[in-house]
């Protein structure tokens, strides 16, 4: 019947079953000689190189390193882009003044940055601290600045219109109002940090899921470097999935 | 002893020589929207400000609620002048202006918390501002999930809430469809008629101007002005079947040739080549 295929379970079958598939073409064609394994690996080599990584130890410690720069990076990221972008938002004198800078970093791959920033910061964390920073901040001034600019005009007057005093502008209206806009800056920085992070850690370091990446990939060992790039989707999903439900929730309420 | 003439004699709300201009948005010079306007708004009168789009009126709403400031004259409330907004004073908007994330109860809440009020719990004053509006059960209501009139009704309560001597209604049943605006006008004058509060309501609909108004300012643009201002002598409470009167469609018909007189004058000044 037509209209049963568009239910929430048919969708999910068809995702899952398309999933499954993959995984038995991935898993199939090396073993009858279709492709490579050195070049592929197997779902079955991947999940048994997981298993050793995990019994060896020393997983937890590259989790650490990486997530330790993420997190001093892209809590930095917020720190400084949330209220810069809603200031900038707010004040046209400081948008013209900082808008080309902003711009210019914008449409320049941050990644290309790395090496300037391993010049000044050298090749510890806080040369990937500041890369996953880069990486994240942008989209979070840009979408707060957005965010603002977006306040529709009779919200504001309704505030003023009843006495409201600048600061309750700002903290009644312009806040809650770009909240969204603000979550959603967030969620694009995020993609963008989590890449920063492993990027850095593949070119200049001794640690980190990167790290690990790029060495089982000069050796060779794609079933162990499947297994961290997965960790690596399946943390940047996971966390891109909470930042989006958390948006939709803004939504609900907001809308 | 203080004379209390004085303040009988005073217009509550004074409009003197108010010219309002704007920048043209992306190009020099200014656009006048009033020009040496001229006012007085008795205190509990209900004056309606009926004229075409872009003839002001909205304007003139604006430069008595102090949201905008004038270029020349200005507005006088309780023989004030008016520097910017004051808590006499509380407007409506057409597009209703309610904050999309608060609840209808934290809405009519907005104010009395913006403006601080104290002595009394402001969640149990917006409720009784809710339930004056016929919104109870609607409380924990996002405005998404309201129709425009109910929408209209929370815009109400939240300027009622405050408690202001003049309410500013800015075409406030302007987004409504017919049978809405009728029903709405109707609830508006019940509940004013309770309070008495001065209220200037602006409208393009020369109807609701009558039925709602103890005087009708009719407006014409380029540059905005009064080209008329009428008493309007029907008893109150009003009701829709006044409509069917001989005076009330004398009072229309009156209004309707203002207007279309403004519009001819102003076709015929339009240079021909």
């Amino acid at each position: 019947m037509a209209h049963a295929r568009n239910t929430v379970a048919y969708r999910r079958t068809v995702s899952i079953v398309a999933v499954l598939v993959v995984l038995a073409v991935w898993e199939i064609a090396p073993r009858v000689g279709a492709i490579d394994p050195a070049y592929t690996s197997q779902p079955s080599k991947v999940i048994a190189a997981g298993i050793q990584i995990v019994r060896s130890g020393g997983l937890l410690e590259d989790i650490s390193v990486s997530l330790a720069e993420f997190a001093a990076g892209f809590a930095l990221a917020i720190i400084v882009g949330v209220p810069l972008g809603l200031l900038l938002g707010t004040f046209r004198v400081l948008r013209y003044l900082l808008d080309p800078p902003i711009m210019a970093i914008y449409a320049t791959p941050h990644l290309a940055l790395l090496p300037i920033l391993v010049v000044w910061l050298g090749i510890g964390m806080q040369s990937k601290i500041a890369v996953v920073f880069v990486g994240g901040v942008i989209p979070i001034v840009v979408n707060s600045i957005a965010g603002v600019r977006e306040v529709e005009s009779s919200w504001i007057a309704a505030a003023r219109s009843l006495c409201a005093r600048e600061w309750d502008v700002f903290a009644k209206v312009i806040l809650p109002a770009s909240l969204p806009a603000v979550v959603l800056g967030i969620r694009l920085g995020l993609s963008r940090a989590v890449l920063g992070v492993v990027v850095a850690e593949m070119f200049q370091s001794q640690a980190g899921i990167g790290n690990r990446i790029m060495r089982y990939g000069s050796e060779f060992r794609t079933d162990y470097l499947l297994f961290y790039v997965l960790l690596v989707s399946v943390f940047s999903f996971t966390a891109t999935w909470s930042v989006r439900a958390l948006e939709d929730k803004l939504w609900t309420s907001g809308k | 002893m203080e004379q209390p003439e004085r303040s009988t004699s005073l217009a509550h709300v004074r409009v003197e020589d108010l010219t309002v201009a704007y920048e043209k948005p992306k190009q020099a010079g200014t656009f006048t929207a009033i020009s040496r306007m001229n006012l007085d708004v008795a205190r509990g009168t209900f004056v309606t400000i009926v004229g075409p789009s872009g003839c002001g009126k909205s304007s003139l709403l604006m430069a008595v609620a102090g949201l905008v400031k004038p270029a020349g004259g200005r507005v006088l409330v309780n023989g004030q002048p008016v520097t910017g907004p004051g808590r006499e004073r509380a407007m409506v908007f057409q597009d209703f202006a309610l904050m999309p994330w608060r609840t209808v109860l934290d809405n009519v809440r907005f104010g009395l918390e913006l403006q601080r009020w104290t002595g009394e719990d402001l969640t149990a004053r917006a409720r009784r501002y809710v339930d004056l509006v016929g919104l109870t059960g609607f409380e924990h209501y996002h405005p998404h999930q309201l129709s425009g009139g109910m929408k209209q009704r929370v815009g109400i309560a939240r300027a009622l809430a405050v408690d202001p001597e003049i309410l500013l209604l800015d075409e406030p049943f302007g987004a409504l469809d017919a049978q809405t605006r009728d029903q709405m006008g109707t609830e508006l004058l019940a509940i004013w008629e309770r309070s008495r509060k001065t209220a200037l309501f602006v409208t393009h609909g020369i109807d609701e101007a009558i039925l709602l108004g103890d005087r009708v300012v009719v407006m014409a643009s380029k540059p905005g002005r009064i080209v008329e201002t009428m008493q309007v002598e029907l008893p109150r409470p009003r009701t829709l079947e006044m409509m069917d009167s001989d005076r009330y469609v004398a009072y229309r018909r009156r209004i309707r040739a203002c207007l279309a007189g403004e519009q001819r004058e102003e076709r015929a000044t339009i240079p021909r080549y």
